[in-house]
């Protein structure tokens, strides 16, 4: 016996819930010519369809490689968001950082699939040829930092900043000035869209929320797998 | 079409970073960051990694591979009555291994988070306080305390305990964080007798029981580098053989260090800071070396150990200087940075 099979398939759900979420506010995001947030928003359509692939093989599609090429992009795109924010206005921990850090887990996931034997429900991605595992080290590690991400994103004030890093005044932004302004799901300049379908959808406590359930998730996954 | 999608991509990621900056600036001007918060957010990380190790397949195996079985274990060598909670315990996840642990996951997860939610904090640490202590009992045989297996090396006496007295020292309050953070939940006094309390004790498992056998202290270390990294393997087995050939010299050695840690909280702050530091470092080691993160990336493990709690604790009683200092003022949302005195 082990772990029961319906928790697997629970966190395989949850996964799907949040890619469903973030491919719902990628559209909103297109028709409201929103751009900001839309690359979080790709992301979590990824990676939570990648990881539902990880708890219930059969549900996995697509080549390894394939996965690895989209996680290797997301990561890189994320580090130089990350850069140019620091650069640009000195050192603080720019929100895109956290996104990185999660494109780099899920192409070691999909790197180092040979030690995820633990779980009942085994990875359906074949090994490396080298066999090589994961570093526990460095899995440990990636565990307290996603963990400790959904914990202080829980805990902040700004909700939905911590996610998108992008919840802000519309005035601030370029492109749209004034109370007036039209709003994007992300709190960005937007233009056409029923203020009311973005209100019901683009909520900062639920984009927060999806954050936390990815990044547990994903940590669940490397304990299964160091 | 390559200039296209990188103009696209330029004005987004300014974008973004715009919006890194502005919330970063309305942070730094709404309000200093609460430290006690901050320690508590971290204990409730730990709480959420606890509550996630519980969901390993290991947890919900039956038998004396599973963790029944690892509750069975601790039995041996306890009084009586002492083994026969713990037997009473580990039949019962024996029996319905899905249910109790799917309970014990959901505490978990409930006590991290609790902790953040500030209507609930209390709660949280209170169920906290209790969750611990039971986990001391039926789910570290009370540490080995009884069965004179409690050395600190190994995480005595119970690295869960540290979850609890993590929860009395950051008890949300309002107050100076000055001049300690775990003087503001309970004042100076108290929170320096707590240190004391811990850390004398922990000096006295240093040296009783199997704490100074150079052999018992071999075994906590011999037979962990299995299904460790490379890395970690080659690390047990050089502590190993220092423990086995100078186990009672380090013992003697970490004892006189946790007198000295105990009593640096008494010293000027300047001092206390070093022996601080001290226990962070030896704590760090300790956690590495020989507690092996807790035994997490071999598997199987329930917890981190007390290595990191220990250092959360030490990070506690570092002592805040001038502007390092939060006053929040009970009452009111006003908050006034302490300076000078």
């Amino acid at each position: 016996m082990g772990t029961p099979a319906g928790l697997y398939y629970l966190f395989a759900l949850l996964m799907l819930a949040v890619a469903g979420y973030g491919i719902v506010l990628l559209v909103l995001s297109i028709a409201a010519h929103s751009p900001l947030g839309r690359d979080v928003d790709i992301s979590h359509a990824f990676m939570g369809i990648a990881m539902a692939g990880m708890f219930v093989p059969a549900w996995a599609f697509g080549p390894t490689a394939m996965w690895e090429l989209i996680f290797a992009v997301l990561m890189v795109w994320f580090i130089a968001n990350s850069v140019l924010s620091v650069q640009l206005f000195g050192l603080h921990v720019p929100h895109a950082l956290i996104h990185a850090v999660m494109g780099f887990t899920m192409v070691l996931m999909y790197w180092f699939p040979a030690g995820a034997t633990r779980g009942s429900i085994s990875m359906s991605m074949s090994g490396t040829p080298t066999g090589a595992h994961l570093d526990g080290g460095l899995g440990l590690l990636l565990e307290f930092v996603l963990l400790g991400s959904a914990i202080f994103t829980l805990a902040s004030p700004n909700k939905g900043a911590s996610h998108h890093g992008s919840h802000i005044p519309v005035h601030v932004m370029s492109g749209a000035s004034g109370p007036g302004a039209p709003v994007g799901p992300h709190g960005g300049p937007g233009v056409g869209l029923p203020g009311d379908i973005e209100a019901r959808v683009a909520i900062p406590w639920l984009e927060d929320l999806t954050h936390v359930v990815m990044c547990i998730g994903m940590a669940f996954m490397l304990i299964l797998m160091v | 079409m390559i200039g296209w999608y990188m103009a696209i991509a330029d004005a987004e990621v300014g974008r973004a970073a715009a919006a890194d900056a502005t919330i970063a600036a309305a942070q730094s001007t709404r309000e200093p960051r609460d430290l006690q918060r901050t320690l508590r957010l971290l204990l409730a990380t730990v709480w959420l990694f606890d509550a996630v190790l519980q969901l390993q397949p290991f947890m919900f195996t039956r038998g004396p591979d599973g963790f029944s079985g690892m509750l069975n274990g601790l039995a041996p060598g306890n009084p009586g009555w002492v083994a026969h909670s713990l037997t009473w315990n580990a039949s019962i996840v024996y029996h319905q291994p899905i249910l109790t642990d799917a309970v014990f996951a959901s505490i978990q997860f409930l006590i991290a988070f609790g902790i953040v939610w500030k209507r609930t904090t209390k709660y949280a640490l209170g169920l906290s306080i209790v969750w611990a202590s039971a986990v001391w009992w039926f789910g570290e045989g009370a540490g080995g305390i009884f069965v004179g297996r409690s050395t600190p090396l190994g995480g005595g006496p119970g690295g869960v305990l540290f979850y609890a007295v993590l929860a009395v020292v950051l008890w949300p309050s309002d107050g100076s964080d000055r001049p300690f953070v775990a003087a503001r939940s309970v004042g100076q006094r108290a929170a320096r007798g707590i240190w004391v309390v811990v850390w004398g004790l922990l000096a006295i498992l240093m040296l009783v029981g199997s704490g100074r056998s150079p052999r018992a202290l071999q075994e906590l270390v011999a037979g962990m580098d299995i299904g460790q990294p490379g890395w970690l393997a080659h690390i047990d087995r050089e502590s190993a053989s220092l423990l086995l050939r100078h186990g009672t010299a380090i013992s003697i050695l970490l004892a006189a260090v946790c007198v000295l840690v105990a009593v640096g909280v008494y010293l000027p702050p300047r001092f206390t800071l070093v022996t601080l530091v001290l226990a962070i470092v030896v704590f760090a080691a300790i956690w590495v070396a020989v507690q092996n993160f807790g035994g997490i990336l071999a598997g199987g493990a329930t917890d981190p150990n007390s290595g990191p709690l220990v250092i959360l604790l030490a990070v506690a009683y570092w002592p805040l200087f001038g502007s390092q200092a939060v006053s929040r003022i009970p009452g009111s949302e006003r908050i006034a940075m302490v300076k000078g005195v």
